[in-house]
């Protein structure tokens, strides 16, 4: 009887190889499919907003490139994760594998060179868009790379800001618009420590990433505009270097939370919602927090000044697609990358993204204030600097190195010494 | 008999043969194909004698039964496939990832293997980040493997001792080994938070810290171990377990007999016999910890752990993904499979030797 109804081993041996045999042929023909993307068809990116604003950002985009464009067929994938790097990852093996994708989101400038001799040319989509001439000096240049455009950008953060919570800057009687300087940031980071019993600054550095981020607008602010380019064109004043990391380690050393390694931007930036910190360095992404909190308003609840002796600079960020050459679709990545440069998606995306339009003509009503001020700042501004933790000033190499020298000589304890050194020696060519 | 009979005739028969070409001609495959087209009646005889065992087989097939054992390939349709695709994506992977690490390979434009050289392993030597990874890496297999040992046998025995609710402890001692390592690094980072961790704050109650855990570098490898330890020990309780029940009670009853006191017993008696267990516990843990890249990337979300927990998995994906330095991630990854291979070589030695292999 049980015979009958039993399963023998040789028939689970024949389904098990059934089963394999029709996973390869399978796999056989997803790979087949590959190559027969033709021209115009659909448009796969890929990108890393997949939390908060940058998910509603993304579907924004989706919304309005479906709405201008409906003919041509949108795959939008975002992978999250550890920042950008499971994107990057992701990108990386597919560009080995010779299956890029049709653009992918990352950041112009000098780190266009991690990808040397996979991204084609589309200075002619330039050229015919007028983007040239429609976009900013800056980033038509940063979107150069070996004298041919490689991407498009999308939208502009601001990294040398500092935002504060207003009440408990009140509460210690520091008046933030006087700031200009480091060293007066410094002694109101002192007043705030005697005055109340709040954190002065916040500071998430579980990732290495946001010290790099302040030494480079504690530089910027400490050695002016010039020096700060000289540092990033690799030809650092070692002197210029030191002082910007002994104003550093007094900020680590004496104004940061106790609790900074073990958390990262987000719990961070929730100490300036909570009224338990009064300052933070960020790009302007962390203000998108503070939006989607409850009753908390710009200007009110929290306030924005430039990073002290940065005024009337604006540090550039650039949120960019990018164009694989052997592209899976090139003619509808070219409709994807005309319409990113173009005014509707820079404002459906901008405006929840709490960045700015890269173009110069874009009509910023549906902006909140906070950003129309930004894109003010960002117009008036007299000098654009490239960040160097974000791609546009430096390679991802250099940018490995810093890192790496943050890590293990300025994590505490803070050794100036060997930091300045690290980083003078990182970026001198 | 007739097994035997057969078997002794393919022997003649290809000694006959071996003679007749000459002893410089091509062996192997060759040799039986020539055989086969040459006298096809001596095999047909060969078929007949075996009651039709060996049906379509030629002399190549019969080789090779001869060299490998009877059912060599009879039994290759079911060993052969798996074998060669572990053959091709893990040792071939393996091989490939070699040649990739003599390579200059960097970026996208394809690596040039016309330039092969050992030029990634000397970086690797000089580099002193790797060196430090490779310390950090040992020292967190070696400390955490004995820790967890210890650890896990202490709550075995005592779990062993006959007491009340012995289930529900040994599932809730069992039950951070179910947790994925991404969950178990959060609730670890937030327990180490230097203000509101909870480890600070039992401390602190006894008066000792605050201490920043993931803050301080001599510190944080052995928070990461300790973490580990938590969600490991109890894996090697339940392997020790297993080991303990195994051992038959007249073992402690002679030892009490004979008057040896229960830490006597333990250590003389029972400990001995949980030689077995202790070794495979012990590989499974080792390998573990060189894995412990899933924590660490949990524990700061991203390819940098906190400066002084950083391993050579971490180092490698670092490399690899933030620089794109692919040769120089595969030297560290051969460094990485070279480390593994010395823990896992003497213990297939040893079951080896066991006869267990």
């Amino acid at each position: 009887m049980m015979k009958d109804t039993e399963l023998n081993r040789r028939d689970v041996l024949k389904s098990a190889g059934a089963l394999g045999a029709a996973g390869m042929a399978g796999l056989a023909g997803c790979s087949g499919m590959g190559g027969g993307g033709g021209g115009g068809g659909p448009v796969e990116v890929l990108h890393g907003w997949t939390g908060g604003d940058g998910a509603t950002a993304a579907e924004a985009l989706e919304e309005a490139f479906n709405e201008e464009y409906p003919d041509t067929e949108l795959d939008m994938n975002p992978i999250g994760g550890g920042g950008n790097q499971n994107l990057d990852a992701v990108v990386a093996n597919r560009l080995q594998n010779d299956n890029p994708p049709s653009s992918f989101a990352n950041w112009p400038g000098p780190n266009l060179a991690r990808y040397e001799g996979v991204l084609g040319d589309i200075s002619d989509l330039w050229e015919e868009t007028g983007f040239t001439d429609s976009h900013v000096q800056e980033a038509v240049d940063l979107h150069q790379y070996n004298g041919a455009f490689r991407a498009v950008p999308l939208g502009s953060h601001r990294l040398n800001c500092l935002f504060y919570n207003t009440s408990v800057v009140e509460e210690a009687g520091v008046d933030p618009d006087s700031l200009n300087s480091v060293s007066a940031l410094v002694d109101a980071l002192e007043t705030v420590a005697s005055e109340t019993d709040k954190i002065p600054m916040t500071h998430g550095a579980s990732g290495t990433w946001t010290t790099t981020q302040l030494f480079g607008v504690t530089l910027l602010g400490s050695a002016g505009y010039d020096e700060y380019m000289n540092f990033v064109e690799g030809n650092p004043s070692e002197d210029a270097v030191r002082s910007a990391f002994e104003s550093l380690a007094t900020i680590l050393e004496n104004y940061i939370n106790d609790d900074a390694a073990s958390i990262g931007l987000t719990e961070s930036n929730q100490n300036i919602i909570e009224g338990e910190a009064a300052f933070i360095h960020q790009g302007n992404w962390a203000a998108g927090a503070y939006r989607n909190a409850e009753d908390f308003e710009y200007g009110e609840d929290w306030g924005f000044k430039t990073f002290p002796g940065t005024e009337g600079m604006y540090t550039l960020h650039f949120d960019s697609f990018l164009y694989p050459s052997n592209n899976p679709s090139p003619e509808s990545t070219r409709t994807w990358l005309e319409f990113v440069g173009g005014e509707a998606a820079q404002v459906a995306f901008n405006q929840y993204k709490g960045s700015i339009p890269t173009r110069t003509d874009v009509d910023m009503s549906e902006f909140g204030p906070y950003l129309q001020e930004t894109a003010e700042d960002f117009a008036d501004a007299d000098e654009r600097p490239p960040n160097i933790q974000h791609g546009l000033g430096i390679t991802a190499d250099q940018r490995s190195s810093l890192n790496d020298v943050i890590s293990s000589e300025f994590s505490g304890p803070y050794n100036v010494d060997a930091a300045t050194q690290g980083f003078v020696d990182a970026v001198s060519n | 008999m007739r097994d035997i009979l057969s078997s002794v005739r393919q022997r003649l028969r290809r000694v006959a043969r071996a003679t007749r070409t000459s002893g410089d001609a091509g062996h192997g495959g060759e040799d039986g194909t020539e055989a086969n087209g040459d006298d096809p009646a001596l095999d047909d005889g060969a078929v007949v004698t075996d009651g039709g065992t060996t049906a379509g087989s030629d002399g190549f097939v019969d080789r090779l039964n001869d060299r490998f054992g009877d059912d060599f390939t009879e039994s290759a349709p079911f060993w052969l496939p798996p074998f060669l695709l572990v053959g091709l994506f893990v040792y071939g992977a393996i091989a490939w990832n070699f040649v990739i690490s003599l390579t200059d390979y960097q970026g996208f434009i394809g690596p040039d293997y016309s330039d092969l050289d050992f030029e990634m392993y000397v970086r690797a030597i000089n580099d002193s980040a790797v060196i430090d990874a490779t310390v950090n890496t040992f020292l967190l297999v070696v400390a955490f493997t004995a820790v967890a040992l210890g650890f896990g046998l202490l709550l075995a025995i005592l779990i062993d001792r006959n007491i009340r609710f012995e289930n529900t402890f040994r599932t809730i001692y069992l039950l951070p080994m179910s947790l994925s390592f991404v969950v178990t690094a959060q609730f670890w980072l937030w327990m180490y938070n230097y203000n509101n961790g909870v480890v600070n704050i039992v401390l602190g109650t006894v008066g000792i810290g605050p201490i920043s855990w993931i803050g301080n570098s001599s510190i944080v490898l052995w928070a990461v171990v300790f973490a580990l330890v938590w969600q490991f020990s109890g894996y090697t309780m339940v392997v020790y377990l297993a080991g303990l029940r195994a051992i038959p009670t007249e073992h402690y009853e002679a030892a009490r007999v004979d008057g040896a006191s229960t830490l006597k017993m333990y250590w003389r008696v029972i400990l001995p016999q949980l030689k077995g267990s202790t070794i495979s516990a012990a590989i499974v843990l080792m390998v573990f910890a060189l894995k412990a890249f899933d924590f660490l990337y949990s524990l700061v979300s991203g390819y940098r752990p906190p400066n002084g927990a950083d391993i050579l998995a971490t180092k490698m994906v670092r490399e690899a993904y933030s620089t794109n330095n692919w040769a120089y991630a595969s030297a560290i990854a051969i460094i990485l499979f070279l480390m593994a291979l010395s823990i896992i070589g003497p213990y297939l030695y040893y079951e080896y030797k066991q006869g267990n292999l």
